[in-house]
């Protein structure tokens, strides 16, 4: 209880902008958000630039924030964030396809290039469609329930149980093939 | 990193309802294990540093970008109501349009021509009238000698066109 008021405390110092506050949030989140981010696309230098968008947004939309969970709405921003992302992206490669086997085969070429050590999780990860490795990211560093993530996907909570069934299965397949 | 929303919710539940399965539950906790075991590289302490400096530019900005809009609106203001009044005082003036004064000719005297009297100034031209016609009807029947030797000799025309001087200065005379 508080620590939720303490979140609530520094939520409200957000809203009357003051920049302390920012600093308590910024500490309390970077380290999951950042996480979320390097899951999502293997790149450390990616990753610092989306946290750094990420906490740039929190300043211009937590006046938005009405409540509820704060952590879902965050996330929701973050993988807002991922997609324009991906979006940009492919609009420099023009080809959805083309681009996505790109960005995953990327993901996967890095450690055999040396320039960044990655786990044998990251490397799997890469081998899992962008919506499904997102949703499992996102129940993972958000810790929002499934009710709520099936409300930040707009879709029912059937499908999203259904998806994130299937990614975490097939994940664990492939750890265990390795 | 644990996970809040398995703990806020019942897994097996929600699985048995949209699943029905019991291997379902077992596969998620066994994959939430493996992400739990493989922990993602954290944040450089100079990104977050830079995060904050760059959190508290913005505050800066958008603080500036306020007292801005204020001050702009303020100033839009208050020159919205100085052309309101200018407007206000143009409609609303009372202007009196005076009608011009007509040209009176120098020959009648300013008494005469202002006079609202008609009927008084009507019979003093008509008496004036009267007279300057039967002074130039006398000097006519003079000069053409109608009245030659009949004992109007003491007469003369130059007499004749004083009188008719006089007359005249008196009339404008008042």
């Amino acid at each position: 209880m508080a620590k939720s008021n303490d979140l609530a405390r520094v939520i409200s110092g957000c809203k009357s902008g003051n920049a302390e506050s920012f600093s308590e949030i910024v500490d309390i989140y970077a380290s999951r958000a950042y996480g979320y981010f390097y899951r999502l696309t293997g790149n450390r230098e990616t990753s610092d630039d989306l946290l750094s968008e990420l906490f740039v947004k929190l300043v211009e939309k937590i006046g938005s924030f009405k409540g509820g969970s704060f952590d879902g709405w965050l996330f929701k921003t973050a993988s807002n964030i991922f997609y324009d992302y991906l979006r940009d992206k492919q609009r420099q490669k023009k080809l959805f396809d083309v681009q996505k086997r790109q960005f995953e085969s990327e993901t996967i070429d890095a450690k055999q290039s040396g320039s960044e050590k990655i786990d044998e999780l990251q490397t799997q990860l890469g081998r899992l469609d962008t919506d499904t490795r997102e949703l499992i990211m996102l129940r993972f560093y958000s810790q929002a329930s499934f009710k709520e993530i099936a409300a930040m996907r707009s879709e029912p909570i059937g499908t999203t149980l259904s998806k994130l069934h299937r990614g975490l299965k097939k994940l664990k397949k492939l750890m265990e093939q390795k | 990193m644990t996970m809040n929303g398995e703990t806020e919710e019942n897994l097996r539940d929600l699985f048995e309802k949209f699943l029905n399965s019991e291997q379902a539950v077992e596969d998620i906790r066994k994959g939430e294990r493996i992400l739990r075991g493989h922990t993602a590289p954290e944040p450089d302490g100079e990104l977050t540093t830079n995060i904050k400096a760059e959190i508290a530019a913005s505050l800066l900005r958008k603080k500036e970008n306020t007292f801005r809009r204020i001050v702009y609106k303020t100033v839009a203001v208050a020159a919205g109501f100085i052309i309101l009044a200018i407007i206000s005082v143009k409609l609303f003036e009372t202007k009196i349009v005076q009608p011009e004064r007509p040209v009176s000719s120098s020959i009648i005297p300013k008494a005469v021509w202002e006079s609202e009297c008609l009927a008084d100034d009507s019979a003093e031209s008509a008496t004036l009238v009267a007279e300057v016609e039967q002074i130039e009807s006398d000097l006519l029947a003079m000069r053409l000698g109608e009245n030659g030797g009949n004992g109007h000799e003491a007469i003369t025309e130059l007499e004749l066109e004083m009188e008719l001087t006089d007359i005249s200065s008196d009339f404008w005379k008042g």
